[in-house]
This record gives C-alpha cells, sequence and structure tokens, in this order.
C-alpha cells in the first residue's frame, strides 16, 4: 500500500498557504445582496406584532421574508430516523431562544440590511423562560415546548430512553459500597474561525446554486429541497473547503433562508454570520446531567449501575434524541456492568438549540463514567488503572443494549496509557489480554451477561 | 487612496473609515485574508503593512494610504513557495486553513524582525491569533523550523510529536 | 465590485489632522466627533453601526506619536503606539506588555487606551492604573483650550475632551502584578499598578475594579485588605465582582511587597 501508512501531505496544503483555497464567503458573484436577520431579542415571548412594509419599501432592499413565505415552515432534518418536526425555519406565533431569526432582508449593502432590520416592526409578549433543565418536570415549569418539556416521541412513544438488564436490585443488595456523583458538562461553543455563512446564485434554467459551508452537502440538499417543497435536481450544491465545523455545521443553517430571499429578489444573496451571532446564536454542544450510582465490591468489581441523564436540547429537537440514543448504548463506557437501570430524557430549555460535536452523546457519558471511575478508585482505596483494567471490556463481553464485543481495545489501550505514563502495573495486569473473561477475570455475577442478549 | 498590494498599486474609493479588510477584499479583490470575528480578536485578518502585522478589520483605509501591504499571496505562489509556506505544508500545519494566511503574515513578520525557534517567543508574538482545528503546536513547529532556515521534503510531512510508524520506529 | 458595498455611513465626516494644533481645531468641542486612534477599539463598533458619528477624528498622521524623557520626566504622545512603552520600568512597562497581543499593541495608541469608554464586557483602558500610579498628568484640549492635570482629573471627563499627551516622574522604584489568562489578546481582568517616588511616597491604582482606572489610596500604607475600601468591582465577561474582590488584595500584597523589595 503506497498511502496508508505513509505521511502524505495534504492534497489541499499548497492552496492553503498560498491563499488559493476558496471558502464560501471568497465566491464573487456580480450583483450579490447582503442578507440580514432580525433575531428574537427574548429567550421566551409571543409573537404579537410582524410588520416588514417600511423595511421592504427602503431604497435598496429587494426582499424581506418572513414565515409567510416560507413552502414548508416545518421540516424534521432527522425524520428519517424518526424524530418528527418541531422547529419553524422562521418563527410565526413564538419564539423559544435568543436569538431564533424571525425576519430575513436582502439588500444592496451589508450595512444597508442592518438598517432595514432595524426598520422592521415587531412587538413581543414575554413569557416565562426556563434554562435550567432539572426544573423542566415541575409542575410549575413555564412550558415551553408544544409536546411539554421533554421529548415524547421514542419508539412506543415512551419520553425517555431506558436501559434495563440484569438485576440491578440484586447488584445494590450485593454491593460493599455504593459510590455517587453527579456530572454537568455545559454547553460548548464550536467557534469555528469562518462564520455560517451561504451565497445562493439564481441560474437562467431556473435552479439556484448554492455554496454552502456545511459539513454534509448532501443531507443539506435534502433539507432545503424539503423546506421549498421542490425536487432535489432544483438545486445546485456546492461544498467547498469548510473553514472549521466540528458539527455546527450541519444544522442547514442559512442554505433554505438564503434560497428564499433569492427567489423574492431574483439576485445572488450572501449571508454570513457575524462572530457575535455565531456565539449568541449558532447551535452548541449539549449542557448534560447525569446522575450515576455505582455498587462495587472491595476488591473493585463494578455490579452494577444505575443512571439517570438529562440532556438540554435547547428550544428544539435537532439532534438530540439521537445524541441521547447514542449516549444510552455507550454509557457503560469501556467497562462490563452486568446489572443496569438507565433513563435518559431530552429535555427543553429556553437556550439555543443543541446539536452535534465530535462525538456527541458519548463524550458526555465517557467523561461521567471515567471521572465517576476514579472516584471510586479512591473510594476503595485501588489503583485507578487496575480498577480499569478487571472491568475493562473484552470479547464476548456485552453492551448496555446486549451487543457482544467482537474485539474491544481497551485492555491494550490502558496498558499503553500506564506505559506512556510510567504507572507500574503488577505483572498480571501488564500480561492481560482482551480475549474472552475466564478463570478470577470471570466471577460469577459476569457470567450470565457474557454474549448475553437481554436488552431494553 | 492610494495603497499598493503585494507589488500592485490600486487606487480605492470609499470612506477612510472602512476597515482595510473590506476594502482588500471587495474592491481589490484579494482573498487571502478571512473575516473571522471583524474585532480584531482572531487574527485571520492580518495583513503586513509596511512589513508590520497588522489586523485588518481593525485599520482605517484611510491609514493605509501609501503603503505597502502584504498579504498571504504576496508570500509566494504555488510554483515557488517562500521557506515559511513550505514549512507550513511540510509540518502538517494548517487543516482548515482559514487561520493560516494570518498566523503566517504574523509568523513572517516575527521571523524577518530577527525571531528565532524559541517556542515560548513564537507563542508570544502569535498569541493574538486562533486556531480550532490543529491545536497550534504543529504551527509552532512549522514556524520554529522556518525561523531555523530548515529546508523541506514537501513530498511527505514530517515526524510529528505522537507519531508512532507501523514499523514501530520513527521512519 | 463599487466600495459603496461597505463603505461606512456616507453621512460620517473624516477629518485627518497632519499636526497637533489641526488636532485641536478639528476636535472642537467634542461634540458629535468620534476620535480614532489606531482603530483598535473603535473600528468594530462603527462595523457593527454601535457608533454612527457625524464626524471622525483620525489621529493615525497627526504627528502625536512619540516617547520623550526630559531628565526623569517622561512624555508620551497620545497616538503612541502602546508596544513603545513595553520596555519602560515598572509599572508601565510591564502593563503594556499585558496588554493585548504584538499586533493590538502595534496599531493601538496610548490615548486610545487611556481614553477609552467603559467597558461592559470586559475593562478596558489597562493603562490607566499604570499611570495612575506613576503620577501622570494629561494634556488635553476642548473648545482650543489647552490644559494639564492629573490624570484621576482627567479620567472622569476623558469622553469630552481630546487626549494630546500623558507626562510622568520615572519613578524610584515600580510594581505590576496583574490577572493574566492564557489567550495574550483579552483585555486584563483585573490589575494593580504601584510606584514609589523619589521622596518615598507610595501610590497604588488599579483597573478592572470599577468604571476606569482609580487610585487604591487605602492601601497605599501598605494594608493590602483596604484596598477593598477604594473599589467597586462588578460583573463582566472575564470575572465576576466576587471574584475581583477575592484577588485585589493578593495582587496589591505582591505589588507592595515588591516595591519593598527595590527599596
Amino acid at each position: 500500500m503506497k498511502v496508508v501508512g505513509a505521511r502524505i501531505p495534504r492534497y489541499d496544503g499548497v492552496a492553503h498557504v498560498t491563499g488559493r483555497t476558496a471558502y464560501v464567503d471568497d465566491v464573487r458573484i456580480p450583483g450579490t445582496l447582503w442578507a440580514k436577520a432580525l433575531r428574537s431579542p427574548h429567550h421566551h415571548a409571543g409573537i404579537t406584532k410582524l410588520d416588514t412594509t417600511k423595511a421592504e419599501a427602503m431604497p435598496g432592499v429587494h426582499a424581506v421574508i418572513t414565515w409567510e413565505d416560507v413552502p414548508l415552515l416545518e421540516y424534521g432534518h432527522l425524520s428519517a430516523l424518526g424524530i418528527p418536526a418541531d422547529e419553524p425555519l422562521l418563527a410565526k406565533d413564538e419564539v423559544r431562544y435568543l436569538g431564533q431569526p424571525i425576519a430575513l432582508v436582502a439588500a444592496e449593502t451589508e450595512q444597508l440590511a442592518a438598517a432595514a432590520v432595524d426598520a422592521i416592526e415587531v412587538a413581543f409578549e414575554e413569557r416565562p423562560a426556563l434554562f435550567d433543565l432539572r426544573q423542566a418536570f415541575d409542575s410549575d415549569a413555564p412550558k415551553i415546548h408544544q409536546w411539554g418539556n421533554w421529548y415524547t416521541h421514542f419508539e412506543g412513544e415512551m419520553d425517555r430512553r431506558q436501559i434495563r438488564k440484569g438485576d440491578i436490585d440484586w447488584a445494590f443488595e450485593n454491593a460493599d459500597t455504593i459510590v455517587q456523583g453527579v456530572y454537568r458538562p455545559a454547553a460548548i461553543e464550536h467557534a469555528p474561525i469562518e462564520t455560517q455563512v451561504c451565497q445562493v446564485v439564481p441560474e437562467p434554467s431556473g435552479r439556484l446554486t448554492i455554496y454552502s459551508c456545511t459539513q454534509a452537502l448532501y443531507f443539506s440538499l435534502g433539507v432545503v429541497a424539503a423546506h421549498l417543497q421542490q425536487p432535489l435536481n432544483r438545486f445546485k450544491l456546492v461544498g467547498g473547503t469548510t473553514g472549521g465545523g466540528f458539527g455546527g455545521k450541519v444544522d442547514t443553517a442559512t442554505e433554505t433562508m438564503t434560497c428564499l430571499l433569492v427567489l423574492k429578489a431574483n439576485r445572488p444573496v450572501k449571508w454570513r454570520w457575524t462572530r457575535e451571532e455565531e456565539f449568541l446564536c449558532s447551535s452548541t454542544r449539549a449542557p448534560w446531567h447525569m446522575e450515576l450510582a455505582t455498587a462495587v465490591t472491595k476488591d473493585g468489581w463494578i455490579l452494577g449501575q444505575k443512571m439517570l441523564t438529562l440532556h438540554d436540547s435547547g428550544a428544539y429537537s435537532r439532534f438530540s434524541p439521537y445524541g441521547l440514543t447514542k449516549h444510552s448504548f455507550h454509557h457503560t463506557g469501556a467497562y462490563s456492568i452486568p446489572n443496569l437501570s438507565f433513563d435518559g430524557y431530552v429535555v427543553y430549555t429556553n437556550r439555543v438549540p443543541t446539536t452535534a460535536m465530535r462525538g456527541f452523546g458519548v463524550t458526555s457519558v465517557s467523561f461521567a463514567v471515567e471521572t465517576h471511575l476514579s472516584r471510586v478508585a479512591k473510594e476503595l482505596g485501588l489503583d485507578p488503572i487496575e480498577i480499569r483494567l478487571k472491568n475493562a471490556n473484552r470479547i464476548g463481553d456485552t453492551s448496555p443494549n446486549g451487543v457482544a464485543y467482537t474485539d474491544p481495545s481497551t485492555v491494550a489501550t490502558l496498558q499503553a496509557i500506564a506505559d506512556a505514563i510510567g504507572h507500574e502495573l503488577p505483572a498480571d495486569y501488564r500480561t492481560m489480554t482482551n480475549e474472552p473473561r475466564a478463570g478470577d477475570l470471570l466471577p460469577e455475577h459476569l457470567v450470565a451477561q457474557v454474549g448475553s442478549t437481554e436488552g431494553h | 487612496m492610494n495603497l499598493t498590494v503585494n507589488g500592485v498599486a490600486h487606487e480605492v474609493g470609499g470612506s477612510e473609515l472602512t476597515p482595510l479588510l473590506d476594502v482588500l477584499r471587495l474592491e481589490v479583490g484579494v482573498m487571502g485574508p478571512k473575516a473571522g470575528c471583524h474585532q480584531g480578536g482572531c487574527g485571520s485578518c492580518t495583513v503586513l503593512v509596511d512589513g508590520e502585522p497588522r489586523r485588518s478589520c481593525l485599520l482605517p483605509a484611510g491609514y493605509a494610504e501609501g503603503t505597502e501591504i502584504t498579504t498571504v499571496e504576496g508570500l509566494g505562489g504555488p510554483e515557488a513557495l517562500a521557506p515559511l509556506q513550505q514549512a507550513f505544508v511540510h509540518h502538517y500545519a494548517a487543516q482548515c486553513g482559514f487561520c493560516t494566511s494570518g498566523m503566517m503574515l504574523a509568523a513572517q513578520a516575527y521571523i524577518d524582525r530577527g525571531g528565532t525557534d524559541d517556542h515560548e517567543a513564537i507563542q508570544a508574538a502569535l498569541g493574538g491569533h486562533m486556531c480550532r482545528c490543529t491545536g497550534y503546536s504543529k504551527i509552532i513547529d512549522a514556524v520554529a523550523a522556518a525561523a531555523r532556515g530548515d529546508s523541506f521534503d514537501l513530498t511527505t510531512t514530517a515526524v510529528g510529536k505522537y507519531t508512532r510508524m507501523a514499523n514501530g520506529g520513527a521512519e | 465590485m463599487a466600495a459603496a458595498t461597505v463603505a461606512m455611513d456616507a453621512a460620517t465626516e473624516v477629518l485627518t489632522p497632519t499636526s497637533e494644533e489641526e488636532a485641536i481645531a478639528a476636535f472642537g468641542d467634542g461634540t458629535d466627533v468620534l476620535v480614532v486612534g489606531g482603530g483598535t477599539i473603535v473600528v468594530p463598533d462603527l462595523t457593527y453601526r454601535r457608533l454612527q458619528p457625524k464626524k471622525a477624528l483620525l489621529l493615525g498622521r497627526s504627528g502625536m506619536s512619540g516617547v520623550s524623557k526630559d531628565g526623569a520626566r517622561v512624555t508620551i504622545g497620545a497616538t503612541t503606539p502602546v508596544q513603545a512603552l513595553v520596555d519602560l520600568p515598572a509599572p508601565v512597562g510591564p502593563c503594556a506588555a499585558n496588554v493585548a497581543d504584538f499586533e493590538i499593541r502595534s496599531q493601538g495608541t496610548v490615548g486610545g487606551n487611556v481614553c477609552a469608554g467603559e467597558g461592559h464586557e470586559a475593562p478596558r483602558g489597562d493603562l490607566q492604573g499604570a499611570l495612575l500610579a506613576v503620577g501622570a498628568t494629561a494634556r488635553s484640549a476642548s473648545a482650543g483650550d489647552v490644559t494639564e492635570e492629573p490624570l484621576e482629573d482627567f479620567l472622569p471627563r476623558r469622553g469630552e475632551r481630546l487626549l494630546l499627551s500623558i507626562s510622568f516622574d520615572e519613578p524610584a522604584a515600580g510594581a505590576y502584578a496583574g490577572l493574566d489568562r492564557p489567550h495574550t489578546h483579552d483585555y486584563t481582568a483585573l490589575s494593580v499598578s504601584g510606584a514609589r517616588a523619589a521622596d518615598g511616597t507610595v501610590r497604588l491604582a488599579a483597573t478592572g475594579a470599577g468604571s476606569h482606572g482609580q487610585r487604591l489610596t487605602s492601601a497605599e500604607s501598605g494594608d493590602a485588605e483596604a484596598a477593598l475600601n477604594d473599589v467597586s468591582p462588578h460583573d463582566d465577561a472575564l470575572a465576576s465582582a466576587w471574584y475581583r474582590t477575592k484577588v485585589l488584595p493578593v495582587l496589591v500584597r505582591r505589588v507592595l511587597d515588591e516595591l519593598k523589595e527595590s527599596a
């Protein structure tokens, strides 16, 4: 093989260092208009008035769009995964997060577009907002989503992801110690150096050419076609180099609205978000609330784990049910825990809707499980790497939802870590492998879960 | 207003208050400097003004009048890469590439004023530049290599700190 | 593409004086005039339409730049880049070196820094504390009248006058302690500067503990905790008021100790 294992320079390296790489904002189409958005200044409010007449009348303003211009206002971006639509492309009767787009203007200059946005007459009736997802379940919590304060459309119309495996009560009754912990990673902003940007051009053929910074070209094409109720071949989606995305440029945040402006103005339009918009209004990695209770023996076997997860979806669902699903499958981390009780909820708050970012759903639980395991080791007075090696997944061990591992690398990875940091391991730990459990590594409580298909 | 960009004279109109970044990208048509934040916080707009690094998004065009401006395109083209550009390619110092233009111009100015391969000095010189992709270490390696005057084999990339080759060695 | 696509509001009249006299005349009494030093603070406000001035005074070519010494007296022109101060002795030197990053320091001016309006997301006017500590005076103009006054008297009216230069006597000893953040280009959340004059008097000042830099007279006799009597810190994006209250006496203590060591 010529490429695998070799050190190959980037194919676009020379373009990057000579300024030749063309990002969306570098595309120059004569006659392009600038777009600016009217965004909600409130976290939660009803819209009592929306009048764009003055803005439309301003010289140099070519088009203004609101929800009325959108052929299909709500489209579930992940409806293929069973997540129903809940988010309007442009706000209609209410706004649920600060920064939610309400209207979009296309004008000759960026400054003019901003002035036109200021000229849109809009009035709100503020409503109480919910920010702490722990309060979402209180009877007096503000109701901020049409389905209540948490997602209710998992399979069988369940309102949570639930995993039950083995006998959790047995585990807790037979443990020497129960260790509890609460883990709450905060939201993270992707902050790519290139902000969201999109350029759309009307072609004489009637097609629209879309220059997009999306990370997911075909996905975005489908979303645009669905909202606009047009066949896919109406659009030509030109991707290019994305100036950093990290999961934040899969929401198809700009293309659909820019297309609508182009259809109304019959001119090319570019919408480039400011850094402020990127920080305030673009989707983030979700905040999570995870409660873990682990039942352990004094020699470091993990008999069982109870977990409650609340995932903060922000104001709308987007990809959150999918993220929580992944989270649930991985909620034991890299370790073989035979008795499980897991409940996870997708909770709505009046924050910016959360989205994908670098392994979303799984990084949160890895953080919680690993931090927790170190605390368990400390409480038991055991070596933190040895306790991990003992409980590490091996061939034949099963995941929370009953899938047997065929070649997990946990043991080898832990040994490599110990080696790299100069952490001495006893001989029997140094020679461990990921071969199926046997002998001392297969205590009675693990026998039933090996290759088991018991699931949720 | 008259300004020289990468050796070519331009006459530009508009207000002296317009940020140089917008004049360069929209009037002169040079796309190397990027609009990452338009408030001087990220460094992707940095250009050289008479050899000195400046945030073009913060510089009123009136202050650029009569100066020689260098953008990343002016460092060298694909047919003849400058040593610093070669260093960035060989050391894999660019991923998405959006911060690269500003980083390189700041680095070139650092080297031109006598900067060495001292990592702390490089960090101090480039400290105002943000990168969300690389974690900075390969950028610093590239600048250090260029400051040292290394030569670069552009058919391959440098061995990184954590590179482990399949044959167990560093090749 | 035409320049008009991104021109600033065409109604803003731009004035570009080429001497201090012209700058004073162009400034007038300051009504509706936006003063632009290096542009590092005000240009984003123009870009984002937070400021839409009738007139803008570009001072970059007015010749008001330069650091001169007359014996122990240092005079800094208002449009001197901040970078030009980094090699001055403490507290002014290290305070200047801690401002933002190399590019911002090379473009931003001392005048722009000292006269910056109150920041809401982060404290502005990094240099104010250091200059107060060395007992600086400010020479400024308005409506043709040129005055020189102590910096603490100038600061509350810095928005109404055109700063021309700052002067101070080099102290016998100086010290600077600031909260350092990993990014070099952030505003400093909180800093304390101290100086001991030739006659032994100690002056302390802070930036980031109020709406602009201020003296910490209560702590000048050596009681670091007493500095809290002089300040009213608030929350912002960089730090909470609570945190500033905890850290201020620590920074004061460090500055006082350093001044003592160089006795």
